[in-house]
């Protein structure tokens, strides 16, 4: 007892135990339970808390999907730039010199100093942007400045930027993107899913002073996968064709308002090419042509003017192709054709006969030919040849409403509606952003069987509004053996390392006609062309080339109503080779002016051009010319070298190649000549042969040529010791064959032996009129 | 002369003579915590020696962690060798300790090192230290002496509480002159609970109690920056970039741990969003990388310990034994909870460090020193601890056995 005599009473210990259970067990669960209700409970609203201060994302830029034509050639590309900015809390915490940073940065970007020195004093600010797409050069100079005075604040991310190879080429079916990189227009913008890829990322923890934690194992880094590239229908060649011709035409016709036109494989419904002009360059797609520039200057309002130059950006982007509806007009004659062939409402032989005009039932005055002292009796192919307005209102009746209505809507120009009182529309679904719908009538108003007016005008196109695009598609169908395509415009779809994801299969919409009945409108459609004598498209004709195509003039109506000038769009489709067509092509021009002289209608102005893009394109497309005899006489040739031969000799070369010959000087020998070996002149060409002496290097003045005929320019070029040749051909050395543009302007000066090229057409005053 | 009186006394002969193995238990758990501790102050200081915003590391990484390491194993010979003091001996050095941090409270108010606007520290040439910490653990074995010595008088006001109340009050009136406010509170709640296992009367603690809640309310009131923190603790989003900061930055921390955390090693909070992330905070970041199920582990093992020290007192057969282990667990216990209450914003933030946790040598140094002393008592224990929790009843069972 005496050992516990000192020890801690009953109190004591007593005590001892309350605080034990106190301080050892209660305390202990009540900070548990806090624990709990912290790190459990309130986990993820402390968590994002946290993560919100923590965390910095930093973007890794995928690499944008090219963009490529058929053939592989590049049309948009991304290539590495570099966003530059500043860090201005860094500057402040790492006590640089924001003065030299500012100055230095604007003397490598040509930046205003001021700007610079009140971004990098935004002290609270981690991410301040100074310019983006720098490119790789002036990014290293300013590495190099980062580096010589050890400056944190100035910070480069990689960025990209996107360049078109061809500027201008395909604009409209490229499109654009802004500076984020993200497609604005376009094929840019419809495939901009495919093309952006999915940026990457770097999560990265800062500290709280901003800058990265050393060793945290939170770090999030998603790779950032590069975007698809996008393999297009269109063939670059092609599309330099096309643009060409519709640059020079618009240009010869003083167009006011833009073209347009369009290349298609009538069997799958590839676009191979398609142009709107007025175009721009997709590297400064914000920039508008030089002219409308100045004109936009000329505007002394500021507000005015900003408005004018929104305005002409628009029309330099608009798609006319797609974008655009209009009346087709006579080209549409196409449509009626093949379904009255179809129909059995006519065969190639059916006789019509057009006295100028037809009553129509429900139609107030009478219907009148753009021929208005008529056509008189002729076959369908005739009527077509002649493109007949009284023949094709005769051929839509007696299709009759119902019938023509469905083929309509077969053929794509609009999609029924339940609803017989809705006015009808369709596009195409070519997949490119802006594509116009159609405007049709109401099944109600175009069916009233009291009133055929409108199936009376919308059997020769009119009265109602297209795209061009729906227009090629449906005339594709009516020379491909019947098939209605569905246009498309992407090929294949490749990932970043080239692997096929995706090729597109051309789509059959529908079978609209019957392949015997394509067989006949095909070989219809080629007497339009081929019939030099009363064909209205036989300015589209292409020696060595089976073309078919039609004409098409539409007066477009609202100018009419506003009670000005007339205004057309002059059009013309045109196909070849017209047994197994490779290629469609549809050019339509806006409103040329008249003061070219030049009677303005789809044969006379579009005609030619559709069969100089025929020329051009055909043998890129694989289809060698065939001449007939016919053909050969009049084709441009070589001139052979004749220099050093006996003038006997020479005499009989030259005539064997097709050349007349005219000798100067007395010798026997021929010691020089004009034109020179190897240039390309006309058919009939006079070669002038030097014999003892040589040419005359005179520089001649240019003589004015437009309007002669074939025979006449040539003689008048003779006098002056100039030569001829044609960018387009011609069947016939006939007095209707007149030239119509020259390559160099009359008064230019020109060395003896210049050839002149020289565009001719077929001024049929017989087919003077809208058709 | 009290103790050369009690020499004769044949029980405490007795036990000194049966001094047997430290107990292992108590043993295990302070190493463990010791080594976990070491490791986190490793993990949680790693960023911000690497930083080095005061310029105190030169961007060693390991600057804190190497020099509480050499403390930490300066501990462990500390803590052995306080182990094989007798109590006895201790007992006769209560006095002389006591005297020392009074006179160690008072030369840090002339010659202190002034930190945040407190004078705390007395800078020794190659450590600083704090002489609360010694007065904590002085008051615990001075109270324990007197308290042995006045047996029989501690239920009365002369000796049961004045002499009491009055080292207390100087002792507080020197910590408040700092000002260390959190050390005058520790103080006086020790040395309350060492006057409630001493045996004082329950009443004078109701009047204590009531006069430490008044002195509190005052300071709430009339010192500012007793205010300040009472205000941020109350609603501490009301200013995160501000006074609530500390306490939001550590809410954040224990909550991105989540039930696994975020791995060890793996806080965010630690790179300098955490203040005292290796000090005071060091559990919000034991928190944030272990998660609720590594923190409450840790928790457990200190509630072990904790439960364990009175478990040794109280099987101790010496009075002065018992109050001196009461007493250091009590303010072992005192420091964990107040520190872990803090992190997670229980009690307004006030600087208290984590036991064998936060950075600091001397602070570690003192600890491993009492859990020396508390190994040094359960060898001298005359309860087997198997064989029973409660002496006094192993006693009255001896006695109803006898007959």
């Amino acid at each position: 007892m005496s050992a516990n005599s000192d020890a801690p009473n009953r109190t004591m210990l007593r005590r001892a135990l309350f605080l034990m259970a106190v301080c050892g067990i209660v305390a202990f669960i009540i900070l548990a339970a806090q624990l709990f209700r912290l790190q459990i409970l309130r986990h993820d609203e402390l968590e994002s808390a946290a993560l919100a201060q923590q965390l910095r994302r930093t973007t890794l830029p995928a690499g944008r999907g090219t963009i490529y034509d058929s053939r592989g050639n590049v049309l948009a590309v991304s290539a590495t730039t570099f966003t530059v900015y500043l860090s201005p809390a860094e500057i402040a915490v790492n006590g640089e010199d924001a003065e030299l940073i500012a100055s230095g940065l604007a003397e490598l970007l040509g930046m205003d100093r001021e700007k610079l020195l009140g971004l990098a004093g935004d002290r609270r600010s981690w991410y301040k942007t100074v310019r983006r797409q720098v490119e790789r050069e002036t990014a290293e100079q300013i590495r190099e400045f980062k580096r010589r005075y050890d400056l944190q604040g100035i910070k480069l991310e990689p960025d990209t930027k996107r360049y078109y190879p061809y500027s201008s080429l395909a604009a409209h079916v490229i499109g654009f993107v802004g500076v984020d990189n993200t497609g604005l227009a376009g094929m840019e913008f419809a495939m901009d899913d495919v093309l952006t890829g999915s940026p990457g990322s770097i999560l990265r923890l800062k500290n709280s002073v901003g800058t990265d934690m050393i060793l945290a194992g939170y770090e999030d880094y998603v790779d950032a996968k590069n975007g698809s590239s996008v393999y297009l229908t269109l063939d670059s060649d092609l599309q330099f064709f096309l643009e060409k011709q519709l640059r020079q035409a618009v240009r010869d016709y003083d167009v006011q308002n833009g073209a347009a036109g369009i290349l298609m494989d009538p069997k799958t419904g590839a676009i191979l090419a398609m142009a709107s002009l007025g175009s721009f360059d997709l590297n400064n797609y914000q920039e508008v042509a030089p002219s409308v520039r100045e004109e936009l200057d000329a505007i002394a309002d500021p507000e005015e003017r900003s408005a004018a130059a929104s305005l002409a950006q628009l029309t330099q982007w608009r798609n006319k192709a797609i974008s655009d509806t209009y009346e087709p007009g006579s080209t549409f004659k196409i449509i009626t054709l093949a379904m009255a062939l179809e129909e059995g409402a006519a065969t190639p032989h059916s006789s019509f006969f057009c006295g100028g005009s037809m009553s129509v039932q429900g139609r107030g005055k009478a219907l009148n030919c753009w021929k208005h002292a008529g056509h008189g009796a002729q076959t369908l192919t005739q009527a077509v040849q002649h493109s007949c307005n009284v023949a094709f209102a005769t051929l839509g009746l007696r299709v009759g409403e119902e019938t023509f209505y469905r083929y309509c809507e077969d053929f794509g120009f609009f999609r029924a509606s339940e609803d017989p009182n809705a006015s009808l529309t369709g596009r195409t679904g070519i997949g490119l952003p802006g594509e116009s719908g159609s405007i049709w009538w109401s099944r109600n108003v175009f069916c009233d069987p009291e009133n055929f007016s409108q199936l009376a005008a919308a059997s020769f196109g009119q009265t109602f509004n297209i795209t061009p695009l729906q227009l090629i598609t449906a005339v594709s169908a009516c020379c491909n053996g019947g098939y209605l395509m569905k246009p498309y415009l992407v090929d294949r779809i490749c990932d970043s390392d080239g692997n096929l994801l995706s090729r597109t299969e051309p789509t059959v919409v529908r079978q609209v006609i019957s392949g015997e009945t394509s067989r006949q409108i095909n070989t219809i459609l080629e007497q339009v062309v081929c019939d030099t004598a009363h064909g209205t498209g036989k300015n589209a004709y292409v020696a060595g080339y089976r073309v078919a195509g039609k004409t098409g003039t539409s007066e477009k109506v609202a100018q009419d109503a506003a009670g000005g000038a007339k205004e057309y769009i002059v059009s013309f489709i045109g196909y070849a080779p017209a047994d197994d067509p490779k290629v469609v092509c549809l050019v339509l021009m806006d409103t040329p002016s008249t003061s070219t002289g030049i009677y303005i209608s789809g044969g006379q102005m579009a005609a030619p051009v559709v069969g100089k893009i025929l020329s051009d394109v055909l043998p890129c497309l694989g289809v060698e010319p065939r001449y007939t005899e016919a053909e050969r006489k009049y084709l441009d040739r070589q001139v052979p070298d004749v220099t050093g031969m006996g003038l006997a000799e020479a005499r009989k070369s030259l005539a064997d190649a097709g050349f007349t010959v005219r000798v100067t000087g007395e010798g026997e020998t021929v010691t020089d000549q004009l034109p020179k070996a190897g240039a390309t002149v006309a058919a009939g060409t006079t070669v002038i042969l030097y014999a003892g002496t040589r040419a005359a290097e005179m520089p001649q003045t240019v003589p004015p040529l437009a309007g002669l005929t074939y025979a006449q320019a040539r003689e008048t070029l003779l006098s002056l010791d100039l030569f001829l040749r044609s960018s387009n051909t011609i069947l016939a050395d006939s007095d209707q064959v007149r030239v119509a543009f020259q390559d160099l302007e009359p008064g230019a000066a020109a060395l003896p032996g210049t050839v002149l090229e020289v565009t001719l057409f077929n001024d049929d005053d017989e087919s003077y009129g809208v058709y | 002369m009290h103790l050369s009186q009690r020499r004769p006394d044949t029980g405490r002969e007795k036990t000194a003579d049966v001094r047997r193995a430290a107990d292992l238990p108590f043993l295990l758990l302070t190493v463990t915590l010791l080594l976990t501790g070491l490791v986190m102050v490793l993990s949680a200081s790693f960023a911000s020696a690497y930083y080095d915003i005061q310029g105190e590391t030169g961007h060693d990484p390991v600057y804190f962690f190497s020099r509480q390491a050499v403390f930490a194993m300066a501990g462990v010979v500390v803590t052995l060798a306080f182990s094989r003091i007798p109590m006895s001996l201790v007992r006769k050095f209560s006095g002389a300790v006591m005297l020392a941090s009074v006179l160690s409270l008072g030369a840090v108010l002339a010659v202190g090192t002034v930190v945040n606007g407190a004078r705390r520290w007395i800078n020794l040439g190659f450590t600083t230290f704090q002489p609360s910490e010694i007065t904590k653990i002085a008051i615990i074995l001075y109270f324990s002496d007197l308290i042995c010595k006045y047996r029989d008088k501690m239920r009365t006001f002369r000796y049961g509480i004045a002499p009491f109340a009055l080292i207390l009050a100087g002792v507080a009136a020197l910590l408040v002159l700092e000002p260390h406010f959190s050390a005058a509170i520790i103080i006086l709640t020790i040395g309350a609970a060492m006057l409630y296992l001493g045996g004082a009367r329950l009443g004078w603690f109701v009047g204590g109690g009531a006069v430490l809640v008044t002195g509190a309310v005052l300071a709430v009131l009339l010192v500012p920056y007793v205010a300040e923190r009472v205000a941020s603790f109350r609603d501490p989003f009301s200013d995160p970039t501000g006074d609530g900061w500390q306490i939001v930055q550590s809410l954040y921390a224990i909550g991105s741990g989540g039930l696994t955390g975020l791995g060890l090693g793996q806080s965010r909070q630690k790179y300098l969003y955490l203040p005292e992330e290796h000090n005071d905070f060091i559990f919000s970041v034991v928190c944030e990388e272990l998660g609720f199920i590594g923190a409450a582990v840790i928790l457990a093992l200190f509630a072990l310990l904790i439960v364990r020290g009175y478990l040794i007192a109280i099987r101790s057969g010496d009075r002065y034994s018992f109050l001196v282990g009461g007493g250091i667990t009590t303010m072992l216990a005192l420091q964990i909870i107040l520190n872990v209450a803090v992190c997670t914003s229980l009690v307004p933030c006030t600087g208290i460090s984590l036991p064998f946790f936060s950075y600091g040598g001397t602070a570690l140094l003192i600890q491993m020193a009492e859990a020396g002393l508390m190994l040094s008592i359960s060898r001298e224990n005359v309860l087997a601890f198997p064989e029973s929790t409660r002496p006094p009843r192993t006693e009255k069972r001896s006695k109803r056995s006898t007959p």
